[in-house]
Order: structure tokens, then C-alpha cells, then sequence
């Protein structure tokens, strides 16, 4: 319960209780395991009138590690449609792999990711979606992906 | 008026002093500077310690950026900090600081008192 990530969450909880930024809601976040987050872009942009819902997973070194993150992918949910998310709500973005940084937040990371929908251009899957689906990994942590396209 | 004092209670209170460049401060949330990393107050102490001060001591970097010592080295010995700055990823140089040489500032001299036990 004292560990790193738990002080660090409960800080982090009592922000998003206060005050969310625009298009995110916390949806669930009984423990400081498993977090789910509402996320929908404002303003203009491909996704306009979708909402998504993304799972964060901490493990106890967090903030040094990065939480795990991922679009939901359920009945009732998909993953946004996007170069860079996988169908399987796998999302290659740097911040959540080699660039992470511990300063960063729940929040931030939420709000790269708004970001990162609202500049999109196409909404298309990524190449080599259907093979990376198939043989990917559980938690998208443990996909070493290559971060070659800063445009989007 | 004779006034007599019966007794008296002294409250000290400190600062890390954060040096020049930090100026009249970013406070917007009136929570004091906190580590970027545990985001709990310079002042207060890092997740793995129990006493704030000086045995949970702040660093600063070349790039002017303050943590508490323990987080960031925390942070930089995991190969995925590339030994960079959490803050602007640039390559993590610890800057020489001596407390004797930070100049007095406007505060009164409690400025420099000794942590609290």
C-alpha cells in the first residue's frame, strides 16, 4: 500500500477528483492497479462525437516505470481508428515506451493521446495491423515498437 | 503596563533554498515547489524516506531542474532514463551547489535555519 505508485496515484487521483481536463473523465479507479479513463476529442477533428475508453495498468515502481496503457477493446467499446492504435487498443506512441518520463501523469498521458487524435489526418490502422494483432503480446509494454513517424 | 512573560513557544519553519533563478515562483496551486517526480514538496520527503531534510536531501541538475535526491537517482540508474533529465531530457550533469555560497535573500534570516529535526 506505501509503495511509490500508490502515494504517487493518490495524488494524481486527487487531481483528476478536482479537476479533469476537457474531454477526459475518470471512470474507474477503485485501486492503484488498474485505472480506466474516458477520453474524447473537443473542438474539430476525425473523432468528433467518439469516445474511448483507455486502461491504465501501474506496476509499484511508478512513476520511474511507465503504466501500461491501451485502448479498450470490449463489446461495447473500440479502439480508435488511428496509424498509430492497434485494433486490439495497442497504441505506439513514444511517451508510453522509451520516451516516457517520470514527471509525466495519467493526465498527461491522456492528454498526448487527445492530442494525438486530434492532429490526425486518416483514420486508417496501422500497417501489419492484422500480424501485429495476432502475434502481440498481452501487455503492449512488451512490444518493442519503432517510433519512426513524428508527424502525427 | 508591566508585562511579565510566563512562557513562550518558539516555531521555527525552513526552506530549501531553491537558489536565484528561482524567482517570485510558479505557486499557482499554493502548494509549494514539489519534485517532479513523487510530486510531494521539496520540503516534505521522498516516498522512501520518513524525515524531510537533510537526510532526504534535494539535486539539481546543470539544466537547473530540482528533485529529491532519491527520486532522481532512482530515475537515472534504470537504463530507460538514458541518463537524461526527467524534465527536459537533456543529459543529467548533478551541478555543484554549496549551501554557504547561496546568498541571503529578502527572507528574514529564518531562511537559513538549520532543517528541523
Amino acid at each position: 500500500m506505501a509503495s511509490i505508485s500508490s502515494r504517487r496515484l493518490s495524488k494524481e487521483l486527487k487531481e483528476l477528483n478536482t479537476e479533469c481536463p476537457a474531454g477526459i473523465k475518470l471512470v474507474e479507479a477503485s485501486n492503484f492497479d488498474k485505472w480506466i479513463l474516458g477520453i474524447e476529442v473537443l473542438g474539430d477533428s476525425l473523432y468528433k462525437g467518439e469516445s474511448f475508453l483507455l486502461k491504465f495498468t501501474f506496476d509499484p515502481g511508478y512513476p520511474i516505470s511507465a503504466p501500461a496503457v491501451q485502448f479498450v477493446v470490449d463489446s461495447e467499446h473500440e479502439a480508435p481508428l488511428h496509424p498509430h492504435v492497434y485494433s486490439n487498443g495497442h497504441i505506439c506512441a513514444s511517451i508510453l515506451g522509451d520516451a516516457w518520463s517520470p514527471v509525466l501523469s495519467v493526465s498527461a498521458v491522456c492528454i498526448t493521446l487527445q492530442s494525438m487524435l486530434a492532429s490526425c489526418k486518416k483514420k486508417e490502422r496501422p500497417e501489419g495491423n492484422d500480424r501485429y494483432v495476432r502475434f502481440a503480446p498481452e501487455n503492449p509494454k512488451k512490444t518493442k515498437f519503432l517510433y519512426d513517424d513524428d508527424t502525427v | 503596563m508591566k508585562v511579565t512573560v510566563k512562557n513562550w513557544h518558539a516555531i521555527a519553519h525552513w526552506r530549501w533554498d531553491l537558489g536565484a533563478n528561482e524567482p517570485e515562483n510558479d505557486d499557482i496551486d499554493g502548494e509549494g515547489d514539489v519534485c517532479g517526480i513523487c510530486r510531494v514538496p521539496f520540503e516534505g520527503c521522498c516516498p522512501s524516506c520518513k524525515m524531510p531534510g537533510d537526510d532526504c536531501p534535494l539535486i539539481w541538475g546543470e539544466c537547473t531542474h530540482v528533485f529529491h535526491m532519491h527520486c532522481l537517482l532512482k530515475w537515472i540508474n534504470t537504463a530507460a532514463s538514458k541518463h537524461q533529465c526527467p524534465m527536459d531530457r537533456r543529459p543529467w550533469v548533478t551541478a555543484e551547489r554549496t549551501v554557504a555560497k547561496s546568498k541571503p535573500t529578502q527572507e528574514p534570516p529564518l531562511a537559513n535555519a538549520p532543517p528541523l529535526p
